[in-house]
């Protein structure tokens, strides 16, 4: 009983991965090699494969790994976010321009307004798809909803061109509208 | 309270022609569990409303069961009725009573009762809350209706998978990072410096917010949510921390921060009374203008 109690702290220090430290003899050679280690003397293979860090070993690739982030891009974050805000803003002042104008004599103004309105709508749009279809979850449809966007964007813009320079413009659709 | 000492009394009155020490075992044991709240731990076979003295109203409370021992069975809303004369004012009592009298297979987490741990954050009538800090409605009309949290992966009954909540958590280094620690004492930190962290430092991540905001519950793997993203910024705001400009970097993408679109959720249901809405657009206002 009393040599199997001597010789427990031994062999479960040895099943636990620590390192040799020989069968000692006495107490104060035990503390000594419980001591930390905080040289570079410990094997890979005695943490059983894991990275040796004084103080304790982090284990990587367990559930207490931290999420990671995306690569950080301002123009994804603030500068994005800082546009969105400074677009929804002069939106209001612009509207207020283009009713009491009138778009054929202020052709600019009709202009900036169907762009800024047509980018406002876009990057609300673009938000929905990023919320709804992100790619990560709708590998195809993702991708084909973002280009869809863009495309009808694209159509948008184009559309407002020839319809300011050859016809009305929207200010003055708007008017004819409103009297209508 | 009185009762059964006066009962031990008669007791002893009854047996006073011999000596006190011929009490029946039963009698005086009776007359040490005197609190309403022992009395309430005994399984109340007999006569239940008669240690309150309250009459019995009984209240249907209807909570979320799934057993991961039955994968195949779909989760059901399964009825209990908790008599409120014998049962105490919280929501967490009455799950407390349910488990301990009708049904002991009844899974949830708890600790502290006194919302200060939040474990047992909630979906309690449509609100995301803690248990504990929840009154039962007296309504006896209505069934009171008990989700586990919504949008989380759920362990059993009442019990969400909180690994990647804490996971998020601990993405955003939620401890003070200076390289440059006062040469001895401590840091000091000014009246109005401290004031900042008011209203973030209470939090106790119990994640009601975060399961009921909609962006959560559709990019979870990616948007933060509100408690963390307030505790990121609880550690943006701190003036002992040197790392803001790093802390801030992290979130400059698409999914990190920005998938908060102010919807209030957060705000409206924590059960601290704290505003981690306002944190978020604080932090944004910090990034656009940095």
């Amino acid at each position: 009983m009393s040599t199997s109690a001597l010789f427990r702290p031994t062999t479960s220090a040895l099943r636990a991965g620590l390192g040799f430290r020989g069968i000692h003899s006495s107490r104060v050679l035990a503390v000594q090699a419980s001591r930390p280690r905080l040289d570079a003397t410990i094997d890979a293979n005695e943490t059983a494969g894991f990275k040796y860090t004084p103080g304790g070993p982090i284990l990587k690739g367990t559930v207490n790994d931290a999420t990671s982030f995306p690569a950080p891009n301002a123009a994804h974050g603030s500068y994005h976010w800082a546009f969105e805000r400074v677009l929804s803003a002069s939106l209001i002042p612009v509207m207020g321009a283009a009713a009491v104008s009138t778009g054929s004599a202020y052709p600019i103004i009709d202009g900036v307004l169907a762009v800024s309105l047509i980018i406002h709508s876009h990057i609300g749009f673009d938000s929905i798809v990023v919320d709804y279809l992100h790619p990560r979850k709708f590998p195809v449809i993702g991708p084909m909803a973002t280009w869809a966007l863009r495309g009808l964007t694209g159509l948008a813009v184009w559309g407002v061109y020839e319809f300011n320079t050859n016809d009305v413009g929207l200010t003055e659709l708007v008017a004819r509208l409103w009297r209508a | 309270m009185f009762r059964p000492a006066t009962s031990a009394l008669r007791a002893v009155a009854s047996a006073s022609s011999s000596t006190a020490t011929a009490l029946p075992l039963a009698a005086r044991a009776a007359a040490f569990h005197t609190s309403a709240a022992e009395r309430f731990a005994q399984p109340t076979g007999d006569a239940p409303a008669s240690s309150t003295g309250k009459a019995s109203t009984m209240k249907e409370i209807k909570i979320y069961r799934w057993n991961p021992d039955q994968p195949a069975e779909k989760p059901k809303l399964q009825s209990y009725h908790v008599d409120l004369a014998q049962c105490g004012p919280m929501m967490l009592d009455a799950l407390i009573k349910i488990k301990n009298e009708i049904d002991p297979t009844l899974t949830f987490r708890r600790s502290c009762r006194e919302g200060i741990c939040g474990s047992c954050a909630m979906n309690i009538d449509g609100v995301n809350t803690l248990a504990c800090l929840c009154r039962i409605p007296k309504q006896t009309n209505t069934a009171s209706k008990i989700y586990p949290l919504p949008h989380m992966y759920i362990v059993k009954d009442l019990v969400p998978d909180m690994t990647n909540f804490y996971k998020q958590y601990k993405s955003v280094e939620p401890f003070l990072k200076n390289d440059n620690p006062p040469a001895q004492g401590e840091f000091i930190q000014s009246v109005e410096d401290r004031k900042k962290l008011d209203g973030m430092y209470e939090c106790i991540l119990c994640a009601c917010c975060s399961t009921s905001c909609p962006s959560y519950w559709w990019n979870q793997d990616t948007y933060l949510g509100p408690a963390v993203l307030m505790q990121a910024y609880r550690w943006m705001a701190d003036s002992r921390d040197s790392y803001g400009a790093q802390r801030k970097e992290k979130m400059q993408n698409t999914m990190s921060l920005y998938r908060c679109h102010t919807i209030f959720n957060c705000s409206k249901t924590c059960p601290k009374g704290l505003n981690p809405a306002l944190a978020i657009q604080k932090m944004k206002y910090e990034l656009a203008t940095e």
